[in-house]
């Protein structure tokens, strides 16, 4: 008996495909509509008016209200300019070698009060947040005016069309606008208004904003995206107790829970509600040592040098991190960041190596500086009276003591400890830094260029100021990423700010829940949760 | 009568002015304002913008100014505007009043149900394995901080069934049941220790009395065990426990702070410490000078209260 060839190879195929059935992915599960998410903030946010604030408590509660003109994609973990997404824009376009933004605008959007939203509303806003002269508002409080400096006009020819022309070409612009903190406001409503309430173009509506207790949102039948959101409303409580909040998760009161936790608190949940799904992933926030450049004797380069030779990084990852973060430069270590220093690199640098050796090297170089047994270097580290600021100040207190330096560890109010930071009143501290776009104009400029308020260790190089501005304009993405390498290698050789690590964020979630995206490079940029459902 | 009334109530004026220019003077003394806290955590500091919001807020004027404008306003209702949520403060305050009448209410209600009766058995009890059972009680209860034991009954509450009271103030109009389920658990952690206190103080007074003459005598005439105990002897070993529900009145405030916080209630209390936080006067000046209203008029009502106890004490010309 003969069988032919082609069935043969019909037959083989029918096998493989049995074979192969039960290892298919099954496919994806229909959404379902309704239901109230309820969740925890990280504390009560002082208004919804992102635009006037610099604390994620506030994107994560005003952003289901809002819409921008771009949008990072929630289904994508990295954020990155491949990952834009349109919003309020339908399109937009680079013109004049990156010296025009153009965008055209959705003609379907009204406000939650009913008003259509125009270009007039884009003009507004961005013009308020550059700090034009002929704004028709002004921010009370304009944190991020910085990341719109490079804006010179704002056009808007028509009602859906509006041209942002800038001084000198800067791709970043489009990542700015998509952050969590850049959501457009009417022009109709008083900005005052949006200290307790928010009129916006977003997938959920207000319902009620009690301060300090939670804000409940409801589903805004017309929202623009047809089928979205899924959910019928989101409730923030606030809780400030953390062993609250655990057992508020456990019992099933929160559907997810876990902002600001580390790995301990996300592992207590789970074990006491095993079904719980517990998610740690990198999240852009660094822990950084704040070293006064202002003031003797950590204006010499010895002395700086030394403290950032003893504060042994693996023992940090172990210690006060508990194994929950990763080491690089001044921007977040690749894969889960865009722009870091390579891993090749950032296994030199200073801390990261022989911890024994390292440490008689910090040794000699306080000699150098005039400091051993009989003149021991002796300051104040500084740092905010919370448990994860305090954990890590502790640890380096004892590993300073082990290079003979006598550190006194000073714990400050969270109230002034902005304050006192911004007018260097410090010697050295230990600070936390989010970074709310993974781009090196928002780490940059804020953190690093000379005078910036936010540039607490008062470090300041001609040099590294020019080369923030020559990779800023820069097109060529490569050539960028290696301008930035440049001056993060610069910034780690200075000590300008050392990074002790950067942290992994911790969270866990019933496991109904369902289109619950955290991105690995920002915590601050993609809570709109219009794709999230409830599988109950 | 009159006289003594009239003369408490001068004394409480006086009390309150003095603590009025206690808590401005801390007040201002803390470091930084709110203007520092909002422009300077937000990395932005402008000096001409932070001067139209201090100028916004009046907090540029002298500090006496300041506080006879502030002391005005409170003398006339006016509890001003929050700083923080630019809101009319009484409307920022109103609405969590309730919350923390409610559980001091509780609290002191279980302090005096428990501790009382606790203490006169106890005395009645003397060496008796309850009289040492009871004992025991109330040195936990002096032992374990408040926010401590809550914490301890949300955790038995969610590892055994799996639930906790609700996250969100129920009103008890809205639902009774949810109500007292989330206020009796805060409410019996707060009281339980000043019900210990109060058992000791009522079981060493109750002891004192049981001694006295006039105690046998009703023995001799064969007076019912409880008429003895609670008319004769518990009335006149009163005294010292209404003083110390007075006082406990007055701290009860720092039990509820750490309580509200725990079982995440929107009390007054641990509003008061957010306030604090961010430097918003009318606030904090507002509300300590309310808590301060309250324990004042709470140690007036027991002085008077002590006439009623005892009617040999005698308040006059003298």
């Amino acid at each position: 008996m003969t069988v032919s060839r082609p069935l043969v190879l019909l037959l083989s195929l029918v096998s493989v495909l049995t074979l192969l059935g039960p290892m298919a992915p099954a496919r994806a599960q229909a959404p379902k509509y309704g239901g109230v998410l309820v969740t925890h903030p990280l504390s009560a946010t002082p208004s919804l008016s992102p635009h006037e604030e610099s604390t994620v408590a506030t994107t994560q509660q005003a952003s289901p209200c809002f819409n921008n003109l771009v949008y990072y994609d929630p289904a994508k973990k990295q954020e990155s300019v491949d990952t834009l997404i349109p919003e309020l824009a339908e399109k937009w376009s680079w013109q004049d070698g990156h010296r025009n933004l153009v965008f055209f605008l959705r003609r379907d959007v009204r406000w939650h009060d009913g008003k259509p939203f125009t270009s007039q509303d884009v003009k507004y806003t961005f013009d308020m947040v550059r700090g034009a002269a002929d704004a028709k508002a002004k921010l009370k409080v304009n944190p991020r005016k910085l990341w719109f400096e490079n804006i010179d006009a704002i056009e808007a020819p028509d009602p859906y069309t509006v041209v942002f022309r800038l001084k000198r070409p800067q791709p970043s612009l489009l990542l700015m606008l998509a952050s969590g903190y850049s959501p457009v406001y009417p022009a109709h409503v008083p900005l005052a208004e949006f200290k307790n309430r928010c009129v916006g173009t977003g997938p959920f509506k207000l319902k009620e904003n009690k301060p300090g207790e939670y804000i409940e949102y409801v589903k805004n039948p017309d929202y623009f995206v047809k089928g979205r959101p899924y959910l019928d409303g989101i409730k923030f409580v606030v809780i400030r107790d953390r062993s609250t909040q655990i057992a508020a998760v456990q019992s099933g009161q929160l559907d997810v829970a876990g902002t600001g936790w580390n790995r301990t608190n996300a592992e207590d949940a789970k074990a006491g509600a095993p079904k719980l799904v517990l998610v740690e992933m990198d999240n852009n926030v660094n822990d950084n040592v704040l070293i006064n450049f202002k003031k003797p004797p950590f204006n010499d380069r010895r002395v700086r040098q030394a403290i950032n030779l003893a504060l042994d990084r693996k023992a940090y990852l172990v210690g006060p991190r508990q194994g929950a973060a990763t080491f690089g430069g001044a921007l977040l270590p690749r894969p889960a960041g865009v722009w870091g220093l390579p891993a090749v690199e950032v296994a030199r640098l200073a801390g990261m190596g022989d911890p024994a050796k390292q440490k008689a090297e910090a040794r000699k170089l306080l000699a150098e500086a005039g400091f051993g047994p009989g003149n021991p270097l002796k300051f104040t580290l500084s740092t905010r009276a919370l448990a994860l600021y305090v954990d890590t100040a502790s640890w380096m207190v004892d590993q300073l003591q082990q290079i003979g330096v006598e550190a006194t560890l000073e714990q400050i109010e969270t109230g002034v400890w902005h304050p006192k930071m911004t007018r260097l009143e410090y010697q050295v501290a230990l600070n936390l830094t989010g970074i709310g776009i993974d781009d090196p104009d928002a780490q940059l400029f804020e953190n690093y260029r000379c005078g910036s308020q936010r540039n607490f260790s008062g470090y300041c190089s001609e040099e590294i100021d020019r080369l923030m501005v020559e990779q800023s304009q820069t097109l060529d993405r490569v050539k960028r990423l290696a301008l930035v390498n440049e001056i993060d290698r610069k910034l780690q050789a200075d000590g300008a700010r050392p990074i002790l690590g950067w942290a992994k964020q911790h969270y866990v979630l019933w496991p109904h829940v369902k289109g619950w995206v955290v991105h690995e490079n920002s915590i601050y940029n993609v809570s709109r949760r219009q794709d999230v459902w409830l599988d109950k | 009568m009159r006289v003594y009334v009239f003369k408490r109530l001068v004394i409480a004026g006086v009390t309150l002015l003095g603590m009025s220019m206690l808590i401005f003077v801390l007040m201002r003394l803390a470091p930084g304002n709110i203007t520092d806290i909002v422009f300077e955590s937000a990395g932005y500091v402008d000096e001409a913008d932070r001067k139209r919001l201090e100028a916004e807020l009046g907090i540029d004027k002298p500090v006496a100014v300041q506080y006879a404008h502030w002391l005005g306003e409170f003398v006339r209702g006016d509890l001003g505007k929050s700083y923080r949520y630019d809101l009319p403060a009484w409307e920022v305050i109103k609405p969590r009043l309730p919350v923390t009448l409610e559980l001091a209410v509780l609290a002191i209600g279980f302090s005096v149900l428990l501790g009382v009766p606790a203490g006169v058995i106890s005395a009645t009890r003397r060496g008796r394995p309850l009289d040492y059972a009871l004992r025991v009680l109330s040195l936990a209860g002096l032992s374990m901080p408040s926010f401590w034991l809550g914490m301890i009954v949300i955790l038995l509450l969610v590892r055994s069934l799996g639930v906790i009271p609700s996250m969100t103030y129920v009103s008890p109009f809205e639902n009774l049941g949810a109500n007292l389920f989330q206020f009796l658990l805060p409410g019996l952690a707060v009281g339980y220790r000043s019900s210990a206190l109060i058992m000791r103080i009522t079981r060493s007074a109750m002891l004192e009395v049981l001694r006295e003459d006039y105690i046998r005598t009703a023995w001799a005439k064969g007076q019912r065990e409880t008429q003895v105990v609670w008319r004769h002897a518990f009335k006149n070993a009163s005294l010292p426990v209404v003083t110390l529900i007075g006082i406990e009145f007055a701290f009860l405030i720092g039990g509820l702070i750490v309580t509200e916080t725990v079982f995440n209630l929107p009390g007054v209390a641990r509003y008061l410490v957010d306030a604090i936080q961010v430097r918003d006067y009318p606030i904090v000046q507002n509300l300590v000078m309310l808590i301060a209203v309250v324990v004042v008029l709470a140690n007036l009502a027991v002085d008077l209260l002590y006439t009623w106890l005892d009617p040999r004490i005698k308040y006059g010309s003298a």
